[in-house]
């Protein structure tokens, strides 16, 4: 069977899995607001909190924790000596903060005023308590040369490295469990969705990108089972995707991959037509989703409504059974996270306790079984993915992606900054001297000539590092696979960068 | 800041309308419809619970019908009116399609994609950008969401029981619901 001959093809690709830094990392924000410091008798300190807490409870949704509540003269940082130090000269004083949102300043003055220093010059003419403005970070540091840096210009700060990162990156321990567990079948995986691009794009029906679906319980499953996952990788996947962006009838007429009658590559492929580039959810990882939710609806009253029309290597997979949940006598344990609700939600009961062993089961759990969207699967793709589908692998509830860094795209939502190149090819470099930016400027907004130079397109696209925001809900792993020897340069069939050929969204 | 015209007033009502009907199936309740010379070529509402699939937010469901009367050239002198700011993913997607303009009701302040969490309707990509004017009926849009919040979902692997959990109708920062702002 030909899908069989193109599995034993697949030549894993060789590599690293490196994770991807989120923007968080790469583009750290510093945000600065204002905030009073006043003078305080030092033996006043521990009423002063609680006076001012009482008054002004903190916003837990901005925490300020890494702003320290007092500084002693010692500790002020040297700028704001002039400031604070000519009104207190007493050693008895000690400078407290009243950090963003800032309060009523004569409300701040009368709860102040009990406590100030009697030799200081703590009054203004008017007789309220001084109040001085500085500048502070609102968001914690990220490291110790940071806080050290603020320290010493702005305000006395802690360093936590626990808070910090929350917001930063993903906890360390998991990201790096998984790069772990995916490392050594990545390049297999990769070299496989290659091959469903390669599909996509010599039937007509899209451009060559290809997505591969793989459940890592399965693949835990083959590990636990102390089974040969050399020969066994393939059983893990639930659907591979490719890309069908000409596959769509719009206004009831034939499809761009319809009117493409001869072998091979279709012609749209060669350059950026937006008329013909069909939609995202027509985009190999769309589709993964698209596909997925099919099996997830079995059993539903209108489950056949919908049904995605699929390749060969698409309609091979999502026919596979799961090898390794089907043995009763040696029932796989109840994943943990579905015990818990397993009492009051018979739904959540996973497959591999109730069914008996002549049914073959679908490596994708319907919902009736607990099935729920992409949830805790992992996707493989040949290209870089677009800003659309990066947040479509979000609402999915995709566990992590990996993508070739030579597949990275202008139009990705993934990287979150530049790829390191090692060798010096100054390509856009020259093209910089040559135009000024505003030719630049008024070039892109001509969209509807096709002389756009794909080297100063990557030198404009935006790092958005969509797999893990802090503003975002749900968030996803992300790792790069950097093939050993090649260093960005080249991808699985020597084609050079795809951010050096024709932009497109993938 | 300028007022709503009653045509525009009329389209974010038949939004409104199919994030109701979303609402009462189950759905998160977002509502749109796109209009071509003055005529609804196409209606959506959110989708996803119904059909396990997380992407078909009520903007795809809208275009996907519109495309099987009109290619998708005709989006280019087409408005989308949609009940909440359009999420990254379709903000996004409206860029690829190349909309003519957008005009929501409320923000959304955790998955906004045209001017709360990001900015695509005019960040650098290779479409042109598009215009976005939110606030239209923005009030109504708030209760909607909040109706549809305040149930659990039983969907969910690990529902999050909301029993004590009690309508807010309070609303700050209003500005009215018969104006457009300019994103």
């Amino acid at each position: 069977m030909k899908v069989q001959e193109i599995l034993r093809g697949v030549q894993a690709l060789v590599g690293e899995v490196t994770p991807i830094k989120t923007v968080q990392e790469t583009q750290p924000v510093e945000e600065y607001d204002d905030a009073y410091v006043a003078g305080v008798n030092v033996k006043n300190a521990a009423k002063v909190v609680k006076v001012l807490d009482a008054a002004f409870p903190r916003d837990p949704a901005r925490p300020m924790n890494h702003l320290r509540r007092f500084a002693k003269q010692a500790n002020l940082p040297h700028p704001l000596h002039p400031l604070l130090l000519a009104d207190h000269p007493s050693a008895q004083t000690i400078f407290v903060l009243i950090s963003p949102p800032l309060p009523d300043v004569g409300r701040l003055q009368e709860l102040l005023a009990p406590f100030v220093s009697n030799p200081d010059n703590a009054q203004d003419p008017a007789g309220q308590v001084k109040l001085y403005t500085v500048k502070v970070p609102t968001l914690p540091p990220l490291g110790t040369a940071q806080a050290e840096k603020w320290s010493k210009e702005l305000w006395p700060v802690v360093y936590n490295p626990a808070a910090a990162r929350g917001t930063v990156s993903p906890n360390i321990q998991v990201l790096n469990r998984t790069r772990e567990f995916i490392q050594p079948d990545a390049g297999r995986y990769l070299a496989l969705a290659h091959k469903v691009a390669e599909e996509a794009e010599q039937c007509g029906r899209g451009r060559k990108v290809g997505a591969v679906v793989v459940d890592p319980e399965i693949v835990s499953r083959i590990l636990d089972a102390d089974e040969d996952i050399e020969s066994r990788w393939a059983d893990a996947i639930v659907a591979v995707a490719g890309d069908a962006r000409y596959s769509r009838r719009e206004a009831g007429g034939l499809s761009t991959a319809e009117l493409h009658t001869g072998v091979g590559p279709n012609p749209a492929t060669e350059a950026y037509n937006a008329d013909l580039e069909g939609g995202p959810e027509l985009h190999a990882l769309m589709r993964a989703a698209e596909i997925i939710a099919y099996k997830r609806r079995a059993g539903d009253p209108e489950a056949e409504t919908d049904k995605p029309s699929l390749s060969p290597l698409e309609t091979y997979f999502l026919a596979q059974t799961d090898s390794t949940e089907s043995d009763p006598q040696d029932p796989s344990p109840v994943p943990e996270k579905y015990q818990k609700t397993s009492h009051d939600h018979a739904q959540a009961i996973p497959i591999s306790t109730s069914v008996p062993a002549d049914k073959p089961t679908s490596r994708i759990r319907p919902r009736s079984q607990g099935g729920y969207l992409c949830t805790d699967l992992d996707v493989y793709i040949n290209r870089e993915p677009c800003v659309c589908c990066c947040m479509g692998l979000l609402l999915s509830r995709f566990r992590a992606v990996v993508f070739p860094q030579t597949g990275r795209m202008v139009t990705g939502g993934l990287a979150s900054e530049p790829a390191v190149r090692p060798v010096s090819v100054p390509v856009s470099a020259a093209a910089e001297d040559e135009h000024e930016y505003e030719n630049e400027h008024s070039k892109r907004q001509n969209k509807d000539t096709h002389d756009q130079d794909y080297a100063e397109e990557a030198e404009q696209r935006l790092y958005y590092g969509l797999h893990w925001r802090k503003e975002l809900n749900w968030r996803a792993l992300g790792f790069e696979f950097i093939r050993d020897g090649e260093c960005g340069f080249g991808d699985e069939s020597g084609e050079g960068r795809a951010e050096d050929r024709v932009a497109f969204y993938a | 800041m300028e007022q709503a015209t009653p045509e525009q007033y009329y389209f974010m009502e038949q939004a409104f309308e199919m994030a109701q009907k979303a609402l009462d199936t189950g759905e998160t309740p977002v509502g749109c419809v796109l209009v071509n010379e003055n005529k609804i070529v196409g209606y959506g509402m959110n989708d996803t619970n119904r059909s396990m699939n997380g992407t078909r937010h009520a903007e795809f469901i809208a275009i996907q019908e519109m495309l099987r009367s009109y290619p998708k050239s005709a989006l280019r002198s087409t408005d989308l009116y949609v009940t909440v700011e359009p999420c990254v993913m379709c903000a996004a997607a409206l860029r690829q399609y190349q909309i003519r303009s957008v005009y929501f009701g409320c923000g959304n302040e955790r998955f906004g994609g045209t001017g709360s969490i990001l900015s695509l309707h005019s960040d650098f990509a290779i479409d042109p950008p598009y215009p976005v004017y939110g606030g239209l009926q923005r009030n109504e849009a708030i209760m909607l969401l909040r109706r549809f919040y305040i149930q659990e979902n039983e969907k969910a692997p690990k529902p999050r029981p909301k029993k004590h959990r009690e309508l807010n109708t309070r609303f700050d920062g209003d500005s009215g619901s018969a104006n457009l702002m300019a994103e």
